[in-house]
């Protein structure tokens, strides 16, 4: 008898779990929206975590393409520009070269003049330029007249010296540009120019200046 | 009197369930898999009465046992990423009908012999009256 009140009980226990289990499973099941995202399982809320990843990698990489080609684009302007500056520099540069711009700078101020005896030859401005020019001289000007590769420094009938094809007269005012201390050790050397010049009896006076304006070539 | 205790039971477990408080998806498949185990511990209990030789501590052990050993399965088959809880399911579904069918049987034949006892009866009280 005890033993059979027992298992009355015992099976009844069971049953009572089993439907309780089953109608909490039932109630679940039916009020368990599979599209909300509380009640999602973890894999499926995982492969929609996964997925969502890979489309903002995908938008990752993408932004990191187009600020590529944008640093791209910078640098290639930037480029632009520099060789912009780069050839107006070497177009300046070349102007300066050639003459076509006024000068300014540090340099010396050779004044050669006619005196009662000697006149200044032609040859002696050409080998006064000359010897700035070895010096280093960056421009020189006679009479304000530029001296360029085309230049002529030369004589008309032994009297008239003319340079780049205009008459000039004294006193002769040689302009140079460059460096201000070769030029005068390059001029003032024992047995050099000045020597020279002074030896053969002709007037010559020179000062180095920090503001020297040298014109351009004007045709 | 086991009778009523199983139904009163169920009627009590159906209202406890029905008020019970929904519990996370995530663990519903847990659930599952146990009543699959509860219920194939059920019909074999019924079946083992059915063949006579019912003990309660087998059922009971078995009740709970294979709920739990099929929850810790389905477990780890989530960390092994096998799902384990399928094999489960074929094996308690595949008992369920072996013990189905044994209950089957066992009430066709008595069914059949209560017919075929009827018959004879009718023919011997037949004979009788001739």
């Amino acid at each position: 008898m005890n033993g059979k009140i027992t298992m009355t009980i015992s099976i009844g226990c069971t049953a009572l779990i089993l439907t309780m289990v089953m109608f909490t499973q039932f109630k679940t099941v039916g009020e368990t929206d599979i599209t909300a995202i509380e009640t999602m399982r973890e894999t499926e809320l995982r492969a929609e975590l996964a997925s969502w990843k890979s489309k903002y990698e995908e938008i990752e990489t993408k932004i990191e393409e187009r600020e590529k080609t944008i640093g791209e684009y910078n640098s290639e302007l930037e480029n632009n520009q520099n060789s912009l500056k780069i050839l107006e520099n070497e177009v300046k540069e070349a102007e300066s070269y050639l003459g076509y711009t006024a000068l300014k700078g540090e340099g010396i101020v050779v004044t050669l003049k006619d005196n009662e005896i000697y006149n200044i030859d032609h040859t002696d401005l050409l080998r006064l330029v000359n010897e700035l020019k070895v010096a280093g001289a960056e421009a020189v000007s006679i009479n304000d007249e530029r001296i360029i590769g085309a230049s002529e420094i030369t004589e008309i009938n032994n009297r008239i010296i003319v340079v780049n094809t205009k008459r000039i007269a004294g006193p002769y005012v040689v302009k140079a540009i460059g460096d201000k201390k070769y030029f005068e050790s390059a001029l003032t050397i024992k047995g050099g120019y000045i020597d020279e010049i002074t030896g053969s009896g002709k007037d010559i006076e020179y000062n180095v200046q920090d503001n020297i304006v040298v014109p351009a070539y004007e045709g | 009197m086991i009778y009523i205790a199983i139904i009163i039971g169920c009627i009590v477990g159906a209202i406890i369930g029905a008020f019970a408080p929904v519990i996370p998806y995530t663990y519903s498949s847990y659930l599952s898999i146990a009543i699959v185990a509860a219920l194939d511990t059920v019909f074999g209990g019924i079946a083992s009465v059915v063949k006579g030789n019912f003990d309660l501590k087998i059922f009971l052990s078995g009740f709970f046992g294979n709920s739990i050993l099929a929850i810790a399965l389905t477990y780890l088959g989530e960390k092994l990423n096998v799902d384990i809880y399928l094999a489960a399911i074929v094996v308690f579904v595949g008992r369920m009908f072996m013990n189905l069918g044994t209950i089957r049987r066992y009430y066709i034949e008595k069914w059949i012999n209560i017919i075929e006892k009827k018959n004879k009866n009718r023919k011997q009280q037949k004979t009788n009256e001739a």
